[in-house]
């Protein structure tokens, strides 16, 4: 019962600040002065009738929402127009039918661009974040079980040394290094790669993940690892841990029965505050390795002043980032059963 | 003279700075931190005197000079537009920081405002703070940042001003918890049971108290607000007119250092970044550990061994029960060793023997070493304690010098023990049927799990506890129920002796009642040796054979139930007695002693107990009295006892 609530509860948030989401990604764009299409729709070297045509093309002939013509510069409106003809509601509908818009640059539908864009992304995450979690925990339980020693403040100091450097630098040094020892130096595949027999692409692919991936790695290991010793730490010095070890049992068995369940429960916490970084740190990596996904299309948007491209990219990112937090929630409630009778 | 003056110093008391900064400079990494942050200060502010050449003029400028490795002319080289690197390198530093700072300045204020009007407030206003908070905070933070410089003009300000007012969120946090610790702080409350007002409670109570978590936040925001800044000049968006190690980094990228091999242009301005992130980084987490230090210390250290000394006197034999000793401590000492000071006796030459079937009240203060004294018996202290002395015989082994494998053996089947305050005994996320499956498991031989469940469920029913209750958390069950499935647990694998650790403090009296009656009641059944350590001289006096008084880590009095308590030796027996109500003499006047049990590590010269005795002479100030034995068994620590 309680469980159900709290899910419902949960769910009902999580709805809510995607819902907040949508709203920032259309008035941020209609506030900030940068937007190219209504500085050329002003464009005074214009014919009248071309200027009406790209503002009927660009939805700029209606008002932006009930009671307001433009908001830069603000332009009050007539209150009483009909709301499902105003820039808000057609946007709105046009995200439920899936449109984002069309690209400035290539002038293709931003939905598709982002459907080939985001399978790469989730494919350099996934790769990226096992592997991170798996080697961040394995250092950050072997540093906690040699707490003290030399073993652990070497732990400790690399994990901050990591945390320090910028996930861009660490990627171009990488791929400088890499370069020079026969890695790919960016993209997905080789070009043509495509007409070789499937096991070659596979291959293929797999060889230009390899810098990408261990650049995201060596940024987010750190973080793990130390989240991991620290927690290992606490949960080592509880009493339960101390009753283990007063029935006998050994000091593998105390840690695998008793105490990585319940370090492991901050891990999943900090996964998903983490997501934010993880996106930030993939947008870089992406940039740098020229790896064709959302991250990329940020880097390639910002630099061709694609508007609608960023705009898309942004909600895809931050709905995407919701979801996965809602997620890490649900986990969360289902490792920990003090969180179900909350 | 001289120099007899300046050791008188430090007897002067330090100003609050003064002792901050003492701690502060034995953490190497905090120092190491504030160093590497100094020397890129003092590079940025005197940017014009260091740097050799001026990074914006092309003046003496060739074509030949663009990526040209690092010489005596050029330290870091030259960049694609044939410039000093190395003079890019210190002027960016002057924007890094002053973006990291400025930005820093506005996330640290919004979010310290919105966190201390949270927390003190309550309410609506929290829960409308917070929940945006949590709405931003969810948001991807760099995409958001890059669309508002997309769409403005990427100026420095601009820039700050963005990642200002999207980087509050975790401070935010942060500080609103801290303002809900420190606001129900007993001086808060009395400032405004006198009627000050909101404001003056803020600003004279509650942010001097935030201020410290605020300012290890604030260096992490600005490392973050650094990085942030980096990336973004990075990306393509960065003030064309200020030159940062981000922007350098975009240019040498995108103009081809990479092809022609110049890693001088890329290595520098990454360094310059990592050495101030690092800096503050190393700094955050130094302070960190100084305002809010952690002993990392946990179960699964190695304890230290057990140091074997001559034996002091000759172990007493008590007499009070006929049956076979099952365990017997002889002249047990335990030392705390603290590092830099000398090692604290915690317990001191105790000796006891527990029979067949016999119960042994331990009773004492808190802090005059029973736990240890327990612990020390199941060698389960913590990494610091270590036995010094004596020995702890079990079934003829001696506990102090076993093998781990003895060790884990004893434990539970021989020896176990039944925590106090079961909640944490307990681990919460595995269920208490499982928890007892486990300690029979390891111990005992199991034919089936139907047979191991069928057990499990007969321990469960025994101390009164459900069966379908097996399978639910710690969490669902009661604080009473709790304990019984931890007696329950200490008793899967018939050990021979079972220590309760003050099984019934946080109970309610009904409760207490009824596991006190279960425990002696199985005692009888299952014939077991319990050692009971209490504060409660009722129980003991109705369930106890023998009583064994602690104080300040030696034996007070030892002897038999009636003996104690009806003709106590010790003074410290006796008051604690007076202390004790009495049903046959309801006009008795209780009295509590004065006083505190001593420190370990501050233990007076005599008697322990001499500070605080209503009878102490002279010599119990200079000389620890020995164990007298009065016939009987009867032991006595205590000088009055010879003089009779």
């Amino acid at each position: 019962m309680n469980r159900y609530r709290y899910l419902l509860r949960k769910i009902g948030w999580s709805v809510f600040t995607i819902l907040f989401v949508l709203i920032l990604n259309f008035f941020l764009f209609r506030i900030l002065p940068g937007d190219p299409a209504r500085a050329l729709v002003k464009d005074p070297r214009m014919k009248a009738e071309a200027r009406e045509a790209l503002r009927i093309r660009f939805g700029l002939d209606k008002p932006v929402i009930n009671c307001f013509e433009t908001l830069t510069p603000l332009k009050l409106g007539d209150c009483r127009v009909n709301p499902l003809d105003t820039q808000f509601f057609i946007y709105i509908k046009n995200l439920f039918q899936g449109e984002l818009g069309v690209s400035y640059k290539t002038n293709r539908p931003v939905a598709d661009i982002l459907m080939e864009r985001l399978w790469n992304t989730i494919l350099l995450i996934g790769a990226g974040q096992i592997l991170s979690i798996v080697v961040g925990v394995a250092f950050g339980v072997f540093a906690a079980w040699k707490a003290r020693t030399a073993i652990d403040y070497g732990a400790l100091i690399t994990g901050l040394v990591a945390w320090s450097l910028p996930t861009f630098w660490l990627g171009i040094i990488l791929l400088f290094w890499g370069s020079n020892h026969g890695f790919p130096i960016g993209g997905k595949a080789t070009p043509g790669a495509s007409t070789y027999p499937l096991f070659f692409q596979i291959g293929d692919v797999a060889r230009h993940m390899v810098l990408p991936t261990l650049t995201y790695i060596i940024v987010f290991m750190g973080e793990y690892m130390l989240v991991m010793r620290s927690s290992l730490l606490d949960v080592l010095a509880e009493d339960y841990i101390l009753t283990a070890k007063a029935k006998g049992l050994s000091n593998f068995q105390i840690l695998k029965d008793h105490a990585l369940k319940n370090a492991m429960l901050p891990i999943v916490t900090i996964i998903a505050i983490n997501l934010g970084f993880t996106v930030a740190g993939v947008i870089q990596i992406e940039s740098v390795f020229s790896w064709p996904g959302l991250g990329g299309a940020i880097f390639e948007a910002v630099e061709s002043r694609d508007y609608p491209v960023l705009q898309g990219t942004f909600l895809l990112i931050a709905v995407s980032v919701i979801l996965a937090n809602l997620l890490a929630d649900l986990t969360y409630s289902y490792l920990d059963p003090r969180v179900q009778s909350e | 003279m001289a120099i007899q003056e300046l050791e008188l110093k430090p007897a002067i008391p330090a100003s609050p700075l003064t002792g901050f900064w003492n701690v502060f400079r034995k953490n190497r990494m905090a120092v190491a931190g504030l160093v590497m942050l100094i020397v890129i200060v003092i590079a940025a502010v005197f940017a014009d005197a260091l740097a050799p050449y001026n990074p914006r003029s092309y003046e003496g400028v060739q074509a030949e000079d663009i990526y040209k490795p690092p010489s005596a002319q050029h330290w870091f080289g030259t960049d694609d537009a044939g410039k000093d690197v190395f003079s890019s390198f210190i002027y960016g530093a002057r924007n890094s920081l002053i973006v990291g700072f400025f930005a820093a300045f506005i996330s640290i204020f919004i979010g310290g405002t919105f966190g201390i009007i949270a927390g003190f407030y309550g309410g609506w206003v929290e829960n409308f703070l917070m929940r945006f908070t949590d709405t931003m905070l969810v948001i991807p933070d760099l995409p958001l940042i890059v669309i508002f410089v997309a769409l403005t003009e990427p100026s420095l300000w601009n820039i700050i001003l963005v990642i200002g007012l999207l980087g509050w969120t975790t401070t935010a946090r942060i500080v609103r918890s801290q303002t809900l610790a420190v606001k129900s702080r007993k001086f808060v409350l009395r400032a405004r049971a006198i009627g000050a007002g909101n404001w003056h409670i803020i600003v004279h109570h509650i942010l001097p108290l935030v201020m410290p978590i605020l300012v290890v936040n604030a260096i992490l925001v600005i490392s973050l607000a650094i990085l942030s800044e980096s990336t973004l000049a990075f990306l393509g968006l960065s003030d064309p007119l200020a030159i940062s190690w981000g922007q350098m980094l975009n240019f040498a990228f995108g103009r081809g250092a990479m092809s022609v091999g110049a890693w001088w242009a890329l290595v520098a301005p990454g360094f310059g970044i990592v050495w101030v992130v690092l800096a503050l980084t190393l700094l955050g987490n130094g302070l960190e550990q100084v305002l809010n230090p952690r002993l990392e210390s946990h179960h699964l250290m190695r304890g230290r061994l057990t140091v074997q000394k001559e034996a002091g006197e000759t172990p007493s034999r008590s007499a009070f029960v006929k049956t076979p000793v099952v365990l017997e401590v002889q002249n047990l000492s335990v030392e705390y060793v603290n590092e830099g000071k000398p090692p604290a006796r915690a317990v001191e030459n105790v000796s006891f023997q527990l029979h067949e079937g016999e119960m042994m009240g331990l009773v004492g203060e808190s802090g005059c070493g029973k736990t240890t004294l327990m612990m020390a018996v199941n060698r389960l202290l913590p990494s610091a304690g270590q036995i010094v002395g004596g020995k702890v015989l079990f079934n003829g082994v001696d506990m102090a010098t076993a093998s781990d494998q003895e060790l884990a053996d004893i434990r539970w089947q021989g020896i176990s023990i039944i925590f106090q305050g079961a909640m944490n005994a307990l681990n919460p996320v595995r269920t208490v049927g499982d928890q007892i499956a486990e300690a029979i498991r390891k111990h005992l031989p199991v034919e089936s799990e139907a047979a191991l469940e069928a057990r499990v469920v007969e321990l469960l029913e025994l101390v009164g506890i459900a069966a379908e209750h097996k399978d639910h958390y710690p969490h669902q069950y009661s604080g009473g129920m709790r304990q019984r499935a931890m007696i329950a647990m200490a008793l899967s694998c018939s050990p021979q002796v079972v220590i309760a650790d003050e099984p019934t403090t946080a109970l309610d009296v009904m409760i207490q009642a009824q596991i006190l009656e279960l425990l002696d009641e199985l005692r009888r059944k299952l014939g077991l040796a319990v050692i009971f350590v209490t504060h409660d001289l009722g129980v003991v006096a109705e369930m106890c054979d023998t009583v064994l008084v602690m104080y300040g880590g030696v034996t007070a009095e030892y002897a038999d139930v009636d003996t104690i308590y009806n003709a106590p030796r010790h003074p410290y027996t006796q008051e604690l007695l007076k202390a004790f109500p009495d049903l046959s003499n309801p006009e008795k006047r209780l009295s509590s002693i004065p006083g505190y049990p001593p420190k370990l590590d501050a233990l007076p010269a005599g008697c322990r107990f001499a500070p605080r005795c209503p009878l102490a002479f002279e010599r119990c100030k200079t000389e620890l009295p020995r164990l007298h034995e009065t016939g009987n068994g009867h032991i006595v620590s205590c000088h009055l006892v010879e003089n009779q």
